[in-house]
């Protein structure tokens, strides 16, 4: 793996021989030529988008020069009938892969994302099992209304809800809602403790047993471990709470503003290698009040349809237009980017726009899929346009440095324009930042509405963020953050291949740390994630409306702080409860080999 | 309250769930077993029961699809949706799209079968074809946006 040290990597080529199944290691020499009617079938192929695409039946007319011109990208395909998704021992030809550079980033990249159709059955089943969840629903609507569905002392006043809008989180989301909003009293390390709770109504209300649940985290975004209760992280932000104080209570432009926020700063700027970077207390208010100072009225941003909510915020308040491109399809982005840029501002007679941007995520948190950077940042070059990348999630869990998407895939970080990213997940801590040219950053500072007029970073999570980073980086004379870095590779991969060989369906990218396991019925999110937690895991639920309707999940997060045989002990108790509850979906062919850590 | 639509996609889910894989078999289904239903009790006689059937179904229709507007969730958006019946939400408002198509045929097909059944007798042809353009015509592209009389308007 070209993205690791030569002993790691010689531990992943080895696991990766020996799923191909031949007990080769791979040598390069299946590369052979290819005519040219093979080679436009390949490039038509691999054209297509990473992921089949979820039938929506939609009529929408598609692009007359689609078949002449089917991508801008060369690609360069050295093999045919690269298998998708998972390892195959029905492919007995070694693979070239990355670490002899054989293998191009975009055919990398689409062998190694997992992404499989729900099959027709089951999602007929979840249909209905959501008919009958809505009719039980308005039937309790009808016949059984609590206390605490009622607004009282509001003579006078227009109701704080409407009835039918607050239907799916009262009638239908309640069942399981202790499913999503689960209280802690530990730090959310690779282990946790839950406050057990029982419900006397089905959910309306809940109270405290007293017992607590000690469980394995596999909920939290915890991807490089640094939420911890011990360690220097705590140490020095205990120090620093005790110098400091615990709050500046005052925006950066005013009283709150001091030389460990200017060191945090820099030390962004210099972790990403770009000129300039900015921080804000907030991750959510990164996205949603930044874009608002970047976009006018005369824009034109084209967004990925899984993007955050805040994402979705902030483009809502800068009164730019927005366009969505299917989920990661480069073919889609380009038409959109095409017909934006050619048509111009329709409300303006056509004129051109002042400035278009292409806004993605590092990793998708709902799908565990990687943006296609590389294809991203030829479609941006060639039609003019920004980039906005949104590492909230893959700062610090990609790459071999922990700098994210750009790092994993050796992307030059100035090819980007705007760097944004949060500091709540990978480094154990709260807020956001902006990296990008001092240009950018120097304007941030005076048009920023988080910068100018929200409270500055508290220190004692500034200086966690400072201790992480540093650690990451190998400044403080350790190697604690590189092997981190490792372990969570080494846990992602493992976790996911032992998931595949257990024949569920995951998402996503096989190098993402958010691993999806499809359960579909909305029923049988509630049933895993209680019985995960009879096995003493936690686990975190996601169905709809945060996903689409027949594609409920459990998404497992895992972290550099989990141990082998912690993902052993998860993984045995998944695949009981997959076979329990029958959540073996997969069709593909599962590999009989072991999986070498 | 912690549940709002549109965190990780779209605002409105009402504009894609109908296009969702295995809506059609899950809706055809449902359908199938209604009109079961209906055949199993005592007394009722076949033409009967697709009459019942099909003034169900369309009952259905006029009220999920055409009555009520707005959605079931709390939304990130502001709910422009808030004015829309749910069949103006569909596609996001786009004419012809597959999901429309298939809702429109579906209580064509229903009524013909219930004719083919009923052996046109006027006694049920009358209210069939009465509840079948209640149903199909606020479907028509030219009725989008349209409240009749003010019908349903607030």
């Amino acid at each position: 793996m070209g993205n690791f040290d030569g002993d790691s990597g010689t531990v992943f080529e080895q696991s990766y021989a020996t799923t191909n199944g031949n007990g080769k290691v791979p040598n390069g020499n299946g590369a052979a030529d290819l005519s040219a009617p093979e080679k436009q079938e390949l490039l038509r192929k691999f054209s297509a988008p990473a992921y089949t695409e979820i039938r929506t039946r939609r009529c929408q007319p598609k692009p007359a020069n689609d078949a002449q011109s089917p991508s801008s990208i060369n690609y360069h395909p050295e093999k045919k009938s690269i298998p998708n998704g998972h390892a195959s021992i029905l492919d007995q030809e070694s693979k070239p892969n990355q670490a002899e550079g054989k293998l191009s980033p975009e055919l990398e990249h689409f062998q190694k994302t997992s992404f499989e159709e729900v099959p027709l059955h089951t999602a007929c089943l979840t249909y209905l099992g959501f008919y009958l969840l809505m009719i039980l629903g308005y039937i309790n609507q009808l016949l059984f209304v609590p206390k605490v569905a009622t607004e009282k002392g509001r003579d006078g006043y227009v109701a704080l809800y409407d009835a039918f809008e607050s239907f799916y989180s009262r009638y239908v989301y309640r069942r399981i809602k202790d499913c999503w909003n689960r209280p802690i009293c530990s730090v959310p390390g690779d282990e946790l403790t839950l406050k057990d709770r029982v419900t006397d109504d089905y959910g309306w209300s809940f109270k405290f047993t007293g017992t607590e649940t000690r469980c394995l985290n596999l909920g939290s975004y915890n991807y490089l471990g640094f939420a911890a209760a011990t360690g220097q992280c705590a140490d020095d932000s205990e120090e620093s709470a005790r110098s400091s104080g615990l709050a500046y209570c005052s925006s950066r432009c005013e009283l709150g503003d001091n030389e460990q926020l200017q060191e945090l700063e820099a030390l962004t700027a210099r972790y990403f290698g770009v000129e300039d970077a900015i921080v804000f207390g907030m991750g959510f208010a990164t996205n949603a009040l930044n874009l608002p100072s970047l976009l006018g009225p005369n824009s034109l941003v084209i967004s990925d349809e899984k993007n955050h909510a805040s994402i979705i915020l902030g483009l809502r308040l800068s009164g730019a237009t927005t366009k969505v491109f299917k989920h990661n399809n480069m073919r889609d982005l380009e038409r959109v980017l095409r017909q934006g840029v050619c048509y111009g501002n329709p409300k303006k007679g056509g004129q051109p726009w002042d400035k278009v941007m292409i806004l993605v995520e590092g990793i998708f948190s709902m799908e565990g899929s990687i943006v296609r950077l590389p294809e991203v940042i030829a479609l941006k070059k060639k039609y003019k346009a920004y980039l906005y990348l949104d590492e909230a999630h893959s700062v610090g869990a990609m790459g071999s440095r922990g700098r994210g998407v750009t790092d994993y895939f050796n992307v030059d970080p100035k090819e980007v324009d705007i760097l944004m990213g949060t500091f709540t997940k990978s480094f154990g801590s709260a807020g956001g930042y902006l990296a990008g040219s001092k240009k950018l950053i120097d304007f941030l500072r005076t048009n920023s509405h988080a910068h100018c007029y929200a409270a500055s970073i508290s220190p004692p999570i500034a200086q966690q963020i400072l201790t992480s980073m540093k650690t990451i980086m190998g400044e403080d004379g350790t190697d604690i953050g590189r092997k981190k870095i490792h372990q969570l590779a080494r846990n992602t991969r493992y976790f996911r291949r032992r998931l595949a060989q257990l024949g569920v369906i995951t998402y996503g990218h096989e190098d993402s740390p958010v691993v999806p396991m499809l359960v579909y019925l909305f029923s049988k999110i509630g049933a895993v994630v209680r019985t995960l937690t009879t096995r003493h895991i936690a686990a975190v639920g996601a169905g709809f409306p945060a996903t689409p309707i027949m594609e409920g999940r459990i998404r497992f997060c895992l972290s550099a702080a989990h141990t082998k045989e912690q993902l052993d002990f998860a993984l045995e108790a998944i695949d009981e409860i997959a076979d329990d509850l029958g959540l073996k979906y997969s069709r593909k062919p599962r590999d009989p080999n072991p999986v070498i850590y | 309250m912690t549940s709002i639509a549109g965190g990780h996609g779209e605002a409105n889910p009402n504009s894609s769930w109908l296009s969702a894989r295995g809506f059609w078999l899950a809706y055809l289904l449902g359908l199938l077993s209604v009109h079961l239903l209906f055949l199993s009790v005592p007394f009722v006689s076949i033409p009967w029961a697709w009459t019942a059937t099909n003034l169900l179904h369309n009952a259905a229709h006029l009220y999920f699809l055409h009555v009520i507007k707005g959605a079931p969730w709390l939304s990130t958006e502001n709910d422009p949706s808030r004015r829309w019946t749910h069949w103006e939400q569909i596609d996001d408002g786009v004419q012809m799209t597959t999901t429309r198509k298939f809702l429109t045929a579906v209580p064509i097909v229903l009524f013909l079968l219930t004719c083919l059944y009923t052996r046109n007798n006027t006694e049920h042809f009358i209210p069939n074809f009465i509840s079948l353009v209640v149903v199909t015509l606020p479907k028509l592209p030219q009725f989008h946006g349209v409240r009749l009389f003010n019908i349903n308007k607030y």
